[in-house]
């Protein structure tokens, strides 16, 4: 391994390293420092991570539609690997962000789910994010696959304000604005944001590596088309 | 409300477990593709050197 | 969006592609007879499954008209681009001296007026078979069925392209189309229910929803649906 690899790899460790000490820190406080609700008592500390998991897969949503659209003015596939890391990282958060609210829901409202328009939003997203991942494994052709991808990603990202404003356009059963109408606590205002810093810190430590995923993929594809192409030319 | 600690505790330890276990799977894919990746080089350079 | 060289203007060239695609499919009518059938087995089906009575129907009824139009439309919307591969006159199209919004335009006209025709049948008859008289609603309701029909058009042309180019392409359409099409389905059936009730209601939220959700994915269609055409 050369110098310069050796140094990119120590610092990626270091950053590595950093991000899990800071999801450990962020962990810690939501379940230990901060204050105790006052009506839901200790499974308010679900809303540190339910919340900002959302707010982070809707980060990563709106990173993979910058891909997608710079993919299809420029076309260099690095912005197609960039979206669909994102999408997946995104779809990661969001689901995990949606299982955690559930949680939440059943001892708060008695039940697991409810069809209220914030919800049935957010569940919209993560279907079409899904459709979008599997749209990809069905297009062999690596250019057509990501002009294809783009375009879907696009219209699916349409869906992505929808989510965000409809807690705010409709009357619904889940807890209305809180962070930027000033309506959260104070004292639970650090907890929360070193839970969205933790948790993008880690959005995009897992991007990047996802990222790279596919940036070996092409290279391999690449070098077993070569591959393939000297062995017929020996043949020939 | 302590007696949702259970939930609280469950919750997090489902999800931080999908996270890492993800993580997890992608640092090995992308060990997997390195050494796919320099097998196929070598093969390359040795057909070449033929 | 208009490729050097086109002579051809936008509206022209649409109305062009439309006019092709009404004259291929009224040669045989195959798409149409199949879907039409088709709805009217969703609609016998679903008076199976719930057994509604009428106040059912007055509830649910919007539901069941909505399903059965997004179920046909995704099977029906299919078609529009795979058809074109056996002798590659997709190919053909994109090569002539018109803009490429020309065409996806012209095959959403189309799919609108397909589906709109399948309504026309799908109406009176769950009119019927239900008992429900839609005749003091017609008015209103016949916006509302073109707001919704015209977004699924629009987003279903879109996706029939971007489905024909991959494999499993039947399964494939109606998984992109009908999350996609959330949206309207809330709005259409909310606003429809609104006019079944007793008395009839259109609540303006919907109609708000409609358009914007018809205006925004024109749009989008406008903008990036010319890249799905490329080879």
């Amino acid at each position: 391994m050369s110098a310069d690899a050796k140094s990119s790899a120590g610092g990626l460790a270091a950053a590595t390293l950093a991000v899990y000490a800071l999801v450990c820190v962020a962990i810690y406080g939501a379940l230990i420092w901060a204050p105790t609700e006052k009506t839901m008592g200790f499974l308010q500390r679900i809303f540190y991570f339910h919340v900002s998991s959302e707010m982070v897969g809707l980060f990563a949503f709106s990173l993979a539609f910058i891909g997608n659209i710079v993919f299809l003015t420029r076309r260099k596939l690095q912005w197609d690997w960039l979206a669909v890391a994102s999408v997946e990282v995104g779809l990661i958060f969001s689901t995990m962000g949606t299982v955690a609210g559930s949680i939440w829901a059943k001892p708060a409202w008695g039940v697991w789910w409810v069809w209220d328009e914030r919800l049935t939003s957010a569940f919209v997203m993560c279907v079409l994010y899904t459709s979008y991942l599997l749209l990809r494994r069905l297009v062999d052709n690596p250019e057509r696959r990501a002009v294809i991808s783009a375009v879907f990603g696009a219209f699916a990202f349409l869906d992505v304000p929808l989510v965000y404003f409809s807690i705010w356009w409709w009357r619904t059963q889940h807890p209305g604005p809180m962070i930027l109408t000033g309506k959260l606590a104070p004292a639970m205002m650090p907890m929360f944001q070193l839970s969205i810093l933790a948790l993008t810190a880690l959005m995009v430590l897992m991007i990047q590596q996802r990222y790279k995923l596919e940036k070996l993929r092409h290279n391999f594809e690449e070098l077993r088309n070569e591959s393939e192409y000297i062995q017929q030319r020996g043949a020939s | 409300m302590m007696n949702h600690f259970g939930s609280v505790v469950a919750a997090y330890m489902i999800i931080w477990g999908f996270l890492m276990f993800y993580q997890f799977t992608v640092a090995r894919r992308v060990s997997t593709l390195h050494d796919q990746i320099e097998a196929l080089k070598e093969s390359l350079e040795r057909g070449q050197r033929k | 969006m208009t490729p050097a060289g086109s002579n051809v203007g936008l509206t022209r060239a649409t109305f062009s592609v439309f006019s092709k695609e009404l004259r291929a499919e009224f040669r045989s009518f195959e798409l149409l007879t199949s879907t039409i059938v088709f709805v009217l087995i969703v609609v016998f089906v679903f008076s199976f499954a719930f057994s509604p009575t009428h106040e059912d129907t007055r509830r649910f009824g919007a539901g069941f008209i909505w399903i059965a139009l997004l179920f046909a439309g995704s099977l029906m919307l299919q078609p529009s681009f795979s058809r074109e591969r056996p002798n590659d006159t997709l190919g053909a199209m994109v090569l002539a001296p018109i803009d490429p919004f020309a065409i996806i335009a012209g095959k959403m006209l189309a799919n609108f007026f397909f589906l709109v025709l399948v309504e026309a049948v799908l109406l009176p008859a769950f009119s019927v078979l239900y008992d429900v008289s839609l005749l003091p609603v017609i008015g209103p309701l016949a916006g509302v069925m073109f707001l919704g029909t015209f977004g699924i058009a629009v987003v279903g042309t879109v996706f029939a392209a971007i489905s024909a180019q991959a494999r499993m392409r039947e399964l494939l359409l109606p998984l992109l189309l009908l999350p996609a099409l959330v949206p309207v389905l809330i709005a259409s059936a909310g606003a429809t229910a609104g006019l079944l009730a007793d008395p009839p209601d259109l609540p303006r939220t919907w109609i708000f929803v409609l358009i914007g959700f018809d205006v925004v994915f024109l749009t989008a269609a406008w903008l990036f649906g010319g890249y799905l055409l490329e080879e």
